[in-house]
């Protein structure tokens, strides 16, 4: 498969890292954009860029015909969807395929298995990966409130056709099971244009640990370590970290073990991320999705194993065998990474788009930005609010807090609002210093921040 | 005052409705500044970065060490000058079939809902609509040439 020249179909900081990953190994890029993003950074900096439609991503990074001419009118081999999009979207993997273009990613038909959240249960289970204790089948609210009884209260109604956190509803009690499965389904069925539902017990006391994979053309899976997302608003991260350092050593080893078996199950290749709950009262975990493309937070794993992950999709898109074993995956230190996005603390995080008036970052050792803004950008209303992530390297998890703490404190960014003083009170917090949070810490912490701010 | 989700998003509706294509509106601290079609161009800037690609064809995908056609040439719209743009990236035609008289000549009147060319995306051909009235005085991309959203394929006198 050749890879000579890269249609990066995505915007943002995640356009920006995949051009330079592509630079670095000598190969062009031709940054998609649509017509809000001419001046973007991967615009700038990309070999040539082309303009794929009008602002609205449904008319322009959400449509595989466009990006599928575009890089076919620029001359690519190869494209790149980043995250979020058309990532997961089977449709582009195999649109590529069609057209002799080398996708970046899985197989369309991986992801159309893991896109299923069913599927991947079935899956998961086959290749002996822990699931939360749940049922595979409610066909309909009566049957939901008998499987409810075995399972226990309270648990969580999922659509077979969600994920990323969409499409769940929480059950507390056997009075609700019938409404809540009547409501979930419709919603279900609105959002997805599919009712299945499943039921999982509800973890109440719970950590978000994932594991990140790689895998090659010719059957060779590893993983290269899990990372700690807990800190989440909405199911969206805020703070992560590698290692998971709150799991004890054998368990993390169990759950990356298990990571890996479930990939090379399906015979995956490219990068993934298959995530888990950790029960932190029993330690038990439990297999919740895979993801099947490169991930936000993955610089963290980066930083503390010297893995360029986009630049392994790169060689492994061309056929290249992975360049190490298992036994080759070393971890040093503590990483942590936070989420700089463009939303207003004070005003209930809603989103904050407009002109970057001073973007003053942060350098130094153990430091590092990956972002698309700059001083005079303008963040244009219609895509996430995410400017730029902000990782920090360090021998261990405080010294690692200190650290990000100072390159907050040394981050300048005026003309719209951040979350920079939120995180800086999250990592400021002794019980985010103790280690002592969940999932919903967060959460409370918002709560509190917003009555104070407001 | 203070402004929720709702009432920005029903600004950006009454702006997308409206003839208007820059619209600044300053409450107290909060600045909202929308823009339908160009981006607003930044201090100094007078042209966004890519805004035109080079006429030259595409180079071949096989061609790893030709460099991607980088060439920005912005087409000019001379003074008093209308362009009709692609509403679509793909490749252009101008005439409905090969062989076939194009769809419109220099000197030729148009009005608003004049066809005057095909762009092709992924095999499916979607007419271009003038949406501008006049006389064509030049035409300037070429027949099976890929253009992106935006680009200028004639310019119209009005």
């Amino acid at each position: 498969m050749s890879v000579t020249r890269v249609l990066v179909a995505n915007r943002g900081e995640i356009a920006v890292r995949v051009i330079k990953a592509c630079q670095s190994l000598g190969i062009e890029t031709v940054a998609a954009v649509s017509d809000a993003d001419r001046e973007s950074m991967a615009a700038q900096i990309a070999n040539r860029a082309v303009c794929i439609g009008p602002p609205r991503s449904t008319d322009s990074y959400l449509k595989v015909e466009n990006l599928i001419a575009a890089a076919q009118g620029t001359g690519c081999d190869a494209l790149h969807p980043g995250y979020g999009f058309l990532s997961e979207r089977a449709a582009l993997a195999q649109a590529c395929v069609d057209n002799n273009i080398t996708f970046i990613g899985p197989s369309a038909e991986n992801i159309t298995q893991m896109g299923d959240k069913l599927e991947a249960r079935k899956i998961a289970r086959s290749a002996g990966v822990p699931l939360v204790p749940g049922s595979d089948h409610a066909r309909n609210p009566g049957e939901a409130g008998e499987l409810a009884e075995q399972i226990g209260y309270p648990l969580l109604l999922k659509a077979s056709a969600g994920g990323g956190g969409r499409g769940i509803k929480l059950v507390s009690n056997a009075r609700e099971i019938e409404d809540t499965f009547r409501t979930a389904a419709a919603e279900a069925r609105a959002a997805f244009g599919n009712d299945t539902l499943y039921m999982e017990k509800y973890v109440g006391n719970a950590r978000h640990i994932e594991v990140q994979i790689l895998g090659d053309q010719h059957g060779n899976v590893i993983h290269v370590g899990e990372r700690d997302c807990s800190l989440q608003r909405r199911h969206q991260k805020i703070v992560e970290e590698a290692p998971a350092y709150a799991v004890p050593p054998e368990v993390r080893t169990k759950i990356c073990e298990a990571a890996a078996s479930l990939a090379r199950r399906i015979g995956y290749r490219s990068a993934g991320t298959i995530e888990f709950i950790y029960d932190n009262d029993t330690a038990d975990f439990y297999f919740l999705e895979m993801n099947t493309r490169i991930q936000v937070e993955h610089p963290v794993t980066e930083m503390i194993t010297g893995v360029d992950l986009v630049g392994q999709q790169l060689h492994i898109a061309r056929g290249e065998p992975l360049p190490f074993k298992q036994s080759d995956i070393r971890f040093a230190g503590h990483a942590i990474e936070c989420r700089i996005n463009a939303e207003s603390p004070q005003h209930g995080f809603r989103p904050c788009p407009g002109r970057i008036t001073e973007w003053n970052a942060p350098h130094g050792d153990g430091i590092r930005l990956d972002t698309h803004c700059y001083a005079g950008y303008f963040v244009p209303p219609y895509y996430d609010s995410l400017l730029a992530k902000l990782i920090v390297h360090a021998a261990t998890r405080s010294a690692a807090a200190d650290r990000i703490y100072a390159a907050l404190d040394n981050f300048h960014v005026s003309g719209i609002d951040t979350l920079i003083p939120f995180l800086k009170t999250v990592i400021a917090d002794p019980e985010y210093r103790s280690g002592a949070v969940n999932t919903q810490w967060l959460e409370k912490k918002l709560e509190a921040y917003s009555a104070q701010a407001g | 005052m203070e402004l929720s989700e709702d009432d920005v998003l029903h600004i950006l509706k009454l702006i997308d409705e409206s003839k208007f294509d820059y619209f600044q509106l300053e409450v107290g601290e909060l600045k909202i500044t929308v823009s339908k079609g160009d981006p607003i161009p930044i201090a100094g800037a007078t042209q966004p970065a890519p805004v035109s690609v080079s006429p030259s064809p595409a180079p071949a995908p096989k061609a790893a060490a030709a460099a991607p056609a980088p060439s920005v040439k912005p087409a000019v719209i001379p003074e008093g000058m209308l362009s009709i743009t692609a509403p679509l990236l793909g490749t252009f035609y101008i005439a409905p079939e090969p062989g076939a008289p194009p769809f419109v000549k220099v000197g030729q009147q148009i009005t608003e809902d004049t066809t005057v060319g095909l762009i092709e995306v992924m095999k499916v051909f979607n007419s271009v609509r003038a949406v501008v009235k006049g006389t064509i005085v030049e035409v300037v991309a070429q027949n099976g040439q890929f253009v992106e959203f935006g680009q200028a394929l004639y310019i119209v006198k009005p």
